[in-house]
């Protein structure tokens, strides 16, 4: 016990070098609790910004695309276009795909001059049977899978012109309206691994659960609504049929966005697509299942785009991205400075203070104290300097971390966004991107103070041991000799 | 130990040496000095500055090692003892009283009494006790919980002598205990101090450079150059006047 009284005495009446040596070590922790905080809150905004992407419960997507090129929004068809920029077996893949229907010769709807009306359903993904489905959902890992059917419900309206070339041509003469509606089908029966989740849904309802009543209902996103004058309970034609708007739709961030929703076996019927499906979700039975399914799921199904929520993470570009990337490096790197500074700091005070003690740590020897325990003054003092340190350098941690949850900062995050609603009729597909705000927080949890006021008191113990190993090749003689 | 009785000298010295560096840089602390020092004997180690007094007194008091030669403390030889058995030794036969007072500065009075006995295995209250019958004996009990910045200069020597007395050593040790204190003081350590070797019977060794404090001794060691020109029960006034 007076080994307390005499180290609570040392810290309470030399409050300088306490305070000193504290400060040091709570610089050091404190930074460390900022920076994890500033981790953590960056981890939890691209988790707000990723959870959108794959929707509710799905850890992988697949489908078959085709690589898409940019023909910088010529508009052109046929051989002058982004169609023609691919492969002959690519070309031939994706006339199959679409049953001819990217043919189009509009000198066959009538005489130059009459009016016209056509429907055509077009797809840029490959498709692949729905039994495909069942397979996945088979598979060691998997939990569950569904199938989405994503087409566009091209509509054209106009006069004749005098000419045309089939296989898609370059439109001249006559006049024309094209309107693209990008629609997807959902398994309205798997609600959480559709392309369009409930929690998506602003205004109105989701789709019935169950196929035969979803028929006819239609839920659309929310800008393709406003743009066009759509409402709950109103009504809008997708692929020249008439649906019920039953609901409206926030826009995912980087998933794949349509123009409408509808249930799928009766997007199936109205394509002429029947037991045919464009992209399946799937969901892991764990964490660790996710890239064991990806390897097996794209040795499985030919051709198969397997993308996970990491794929999708990668994709998050923006000051969130450059932020999170500042973060891990540079963020990391400058902890892990800065507490080693601290624990310098505490160790070269603590020497000095040795130093400085030198009579008095060698008039202990002359009275008794055994090397032992005037090490274990020393190394105790030090120890609960690194405690204060430590309660220090979280106090300030958390308060940091408060001052910037009330700031608030916002980070930009944008991410590439797929989107069918921007194709052009007669070009293979567009990539627009998306972007959003997310508010930065700092969010300190119990762990990680444990392990700053953990590091603080491994700091101190690292002084004191010096001090401690200084004091003891301490010889009494020697300790009162160099005192006078 | 070998067995202590009343006859067995408190410390035998044989040729003990102490030097420091060596070849042409080598100093001679101590020179092969033999004494006997008695017990309950009161011996004044007097000399001029260099002539090894203090390091004498730390060879006594086992906070250094001879370089040569031997030392028995009570018949048994120091040298056969290790690090912790001379710490044993310090904390259970010695007192030692500085010229500096050494007390712990942040420590109160009867908390720089107590710290001797700390590493001993006595209850808080027995220790206290302890350092308050002997604060009580300096006479400044009523200083206690005061601390020593707030001591005058000859207070603080009497916590010192406190300290050194309040593990019941069988010898005292005192380094120029008056080198820091006015005349009024050190004559009132000095009676201190020779008063308690007469009613406690300790052995008490005394370094000084001052002729009034050596006379005060039983017993005169002079040295000089480290080593023992005189050991004498005369008075060095006289002497000198002689």
């Amino acid at each position: 016990m007076f080994y307390l009284q005499y180290l609570l005495a040392e810290l309470r009446r030399r409050p300088g070098r306490t305070a000193l040596t504290a400060l040091g070590l709570a610089v050091g922790v404190g930074l460390v609790v900022i920076v994890g905080a500033l981790s953590r809150g960056l981890d939890d905004a691209q988790d707000e910004v990723l959870e959108p992407l794959t929707g509710v419960g799905t850890d992988l997507s697949v489908s078959r695309p085709l690589a898409v090129p940019d023909d910088g929004g010529s508009g052109a068809v046929g051989p002058e276009g982004p169609f023609g920029q691919l492969s002959e077996r690519e070309q031939s893949e994706l006339q199959r795909e679409n049953e001819n229907g990217l043919d189009f010769d509009l000198t066959e709807l009538g005489d130059p001059g009459d009016r016209f009306t056509e429907d055509r359903v077009v797809a840029t993904d490959l498709s692949f049977p729905t039994s495909e489905v069942a397979r996945i959902r088979r598979l060691d890992g998997a939990e569950d899978a569904a199938a989405s059917l994503t087409l566009n419900a091209v509509n054209i309206e106009g006069t004749v012109p005098e000419a045309s070339v089939p296989g898609g041509a370059a439109l001249h003469g006559g006049e024309f309206d094209v309107t693209t509606v990008g629609v997807s089908g959902v398994d309205v029966r798997k609600p959480g691994l559709a392309t369009v989740t409930p929690d998506q849904i602003a205004r109105g309802r989701y789709l019935s659960e169950s196929p035969k009543r979803a028929r006819g209902e239609v839920v659309v996103d929310v800008a393709f609504a406003r743009q066009n004058g759509v409402g709950v309970g109103g009504e809008t034609k997708v692929a020249g049929e008439e649906f019920d708007v039953v609901g409206l739709a926030g826009a995912p961030r980087g998933g794949a966005a349509s123009n409408a929703y509808v249930e799928l076996g009766q997007l199936q019927e109205l394509s002429d697509r029947e037991g045919r499906v464009n992209a399946i979700q799937v969901r892991a039975d764990s964490a660790d299942a996710v890239s064991g399914l990806e390897i097996e799921i794209a040795r499985q199904l030919e051709g198969a785009e397997v993308v996970t929520a990491s794929d999708l993470a990668d994709r998050v570009g923006g000051s969130l991205a450059d932020a999170d990337n500042l973060s891990s490096k540079l963020g990391t790197a400058l902890a892990i400075v800065a507490l080693l500074a601290a624990f310098l700091i505490a160790t070269l005070l603590t020497l000095s203070s040795v130093q400085k003690r030198i009579r008095e740590l060698g008039t202990l020897k002359a009275l008794g104290w055994r090397q032992r325990l005037v090490v274990r003054q020393v190394a105790g003092e030090s120890l609960v300097q690194g405690a204060i340190g430590g309660l220090l350098g979280a106090a300030i941690g958390i308060a940091s971390a408060g001052i910037i949850d009330a700031i608030g900062p916002t980070l930009e995050a944008s991410v590439e966004q797929q989107s069918s609603g921007g194709f052009d009729p007669f070009g293979q597909g567009a990539v627009s991107a998306g972007g959003t705000d997310v508010v930065l927080g700092a969010p300190v949890d119990a762990g990680l103070l444990v392990l700053a006021i953990g590091l603080a008191i491994v700091g101190g113990l690292l002084a004191g041991a010096a001090g401690g190993l200084r004091a003891a090749r301490l010889r009494p003689a020697e300790a009162l000799r160099s005192a006078e | 130990m070998s067995k202590v009785n009343d006859i067995t000298p408190t410390y035998e010295l044989e040729e003990a040496t102490r030097s420091y560096g060596e070849g042409s840089t080598l100093v001679l602390a101590l020179d092969a000095l033999s004494l006997t020092i008695k017990r309950g004997e009161f011996a004044a180690v007097f000399g001029p500055s260099g002539s090894g007094k203090t390091t004498l007194l730390q060879l006594l008091g086992a906070l250094d090692r001879p370089s040569g030669g031997s030392i028995q403390f009570e018949g048994q030889p120091l040298e056969a003892l290790g690090d912790s058995g001379l710490a044993e030794l310090r904390l259970r036969a010695v007192g030692f009283v500085f010229q500096q007072f050494n007390l712990i500065p942040t420590l109160t009075a009867a908390e720089n009494a107590e710290v001797g006995l700390a590493p001993l295995a006595i209850s808080r209250a027995e220790r206290r006790e302890a350092a308050e019958e002997h604060l009580e004996a300096v006479g400044l009990a009523p200083r206690a919980r005061h601390r020593p910045t707030q001591l005058s200069g000859g207070e603080q020597q009497r916590v010192a002598i406190a300290r050194a007395l309040a593990g019941s050593p069988r010898v005292v040790l005192a380094d120029e205990p008056t080198g820091n204190l006015d005349t009024r003081n050190g004559e009132m350590v000095m009676e201190l101090l020779t008063r308690l070797h007469s009613e406690l019977r300790i052995t008490l060794v005394l370094v000084t450079h001052d002729e009034w404090i050596a006379e005060r001794a039983d017993r005169v060691l002079r040295l000089a150059d480290g080593r023992l020109v005189e050991d004498s029960a005369v008075p060095v006034a006289e002497e000198v006047a002689q």
